[in-house]
């Protein structure tokens, strides 16, 4: 983590300190995932079985919603760049529609499975499913703060400083992004 | 100000590791910790066969425990400078941080009252046994919140030169982060989720000391600036 904050080339987005939360939690969910196939191992066909009851449309419907947020979000720091905060905070707001609408999604998806009598304790496959797309959803929330909290700096723009904290804002959320790549992938696709 | 005494409460901290690590480790034997599958008999085995064992190092870890007050109050000290007198951070981890004390003695008693008598019908132990870990590992609310007021605090820091480097604080709202799945404990009897699980046991455990190594080399070079600016 140190190595990563005192190397100054190439440009490292946002402030150094926030990478060591972005690496810590990239490091925690590593290990999730490290867990949930060395299990998966173990007992292959109930996780393949299980699999097959997750909604794949709606997986794919939150990896566009989250691909489309991480994209409004690198627009929104592009725009402010160029020194059109009311742009950026425009983009801003598209990206956390996004957000908002992976939560949506999320809490039908959950609600589906709930009614299909699927819950945390079914068994191991749907305690992964439920931990940590739940820890993931955690974390869609306080990057939905931290967005809102960006779309406030951009409010009184003072160029430098804005413009790094946007980065290490940009840098969570995107962080956020890839955990759900990898866990769409682990979750509803890995054969 | 004075210095010495700020030293004297950080320093606490170092005790407490050891007298806890003594006490959780090769006395009561709860690290590694029960399994919350194992039978009623099982458990109250282990509570006849090193009764002494246990009441001693419990009897250790619920004594230690009180030094953590003076480490809390030790980051107080250091949040005053970062919010330029008492603001409102402050407050909230000195009362969190309390708090946490007493979510780390009462387990201690609870499991006393198991050790007291181990002849007991072993389901009764198996509750009190229940309980102790319970209560030991699902409360991360005060955890949770003394880290985010410590973090906030760090990374709201105007001071020309800053009491800790802002990566503290980013680590500290990590820490808040992963103490969370924790209180999901309640579910599970088994598996990375239960509390003998290790993103339950292990991971905190780890995260805890190293977080505990980390505040205390920022308090000591934070207080060591402070004695010598006056």
């Amino acid at each position: 983590m140190s190595e990563q904050a005192t190397r100054s080339h190439p440009h490292l987005p946002g402030e150094s300190g926030v990478w060591v939360f972005i690496l810590g939690d990239m490091l925690m969910f590593a290990a999730f995932f490290i867990v949930f196939m060395f299990y998966r191992g173990e007992d292959v066909a109930l996780y393949a079985k299980s699999q097959l009851t997750l909604n794949q449309h709606l997986g794919a419907v939150n990896t566009f919603l989250m691909l489309s947020s991480s994209w409004c979000v690198a627009v929104a720091i592009e725009t402010a760049r160029g020194g059109r905060p009311r742009g950026a905070q425009g983009w801003l707001l598209s990206a956390m529609a996004c957000a908002v609408g992976f939560v949506v999604v999320k809490f039908f998806e959950y609600s589906e499975k709930i009614a299909a009598g699927f819950t945390l304790t079914s068994n191991d496959f749907f305690m992964y499913y439920y931990m940590l797309t739940g820890l993931h959803l955690m974390h869609v929330l306080l990057g939905l703060g931290v967005l809102t909290y960006l779309w406030f700096t951009l409010r009184a723009p003072s160029a430098a400083s804005t413009l790094r904290t946007l980065e290490s804002g940009a840098s969570f959320w995107h962080m956020v992004d890839i955990l759900w790549i990898v866990l769409f992938a682990l979750l509803y696709l890995v054969r | 100000m004075n210095i010495r005494n700020e030293l004297l409460c950080i320093w606490s901290a170092v005790l407490f590791v050891i007298i806890f690590t003594i006490g959780i480790w090769p006395l009561t034997h709860f690290l590694p910790p029960h399994l919350p599958t194992a039978s009623a008999e099982e458990i109250a085995a282990l509570y006849q066969d090193r009764t002494w064992q246990i009441r001693l190092g419990l009897f250790l870890m619920m004594g230690c425990s009180g030094l953590v007050c003076a480490f809390v109050a030790a980051i107080t000290v250091a949040m005053k400078r970062m919010e330029q007198g008492a603001g409102p951070l402050t407050y909230t981890q000195l009362s969190a941080g309390s708090l946490g004390a007493v979510l780390l003695i009462i387990p201690c008693l609870v499991w006393t009252v198991a050790a007291f008598r181990p002849d007991r019908d072993p389901q009764l132990t198996l509750l009190l046994n229940d309980m102790g870990w319970i209560m030991l590992f699902m409360p991360f609310t005060t955890f949770v919140v003394q880290n985010i007021a410590i973090g906030l605090a760090i990374l709201g820091d105007r001071n020309a030169a800053p009491v800790m480097p802002r990566w503290v604080g980013f680590l500290n709202l990590w820490v808040a982060v992963l103490f969370v799945p924790g209180g999901l404990l309640t579910f599970f009897k088994k598996g990375p989720f239960a509390w003998s699980g290790v993103f339950v046991y292990w991971v905190p455990l780890v995260v805890f000391l190293g977080w505990y190594l980390v505040m205390f080399a920022m308090l000591r070079k934070s207080a060591l600036r402070a004695g010598a600016a006056v």
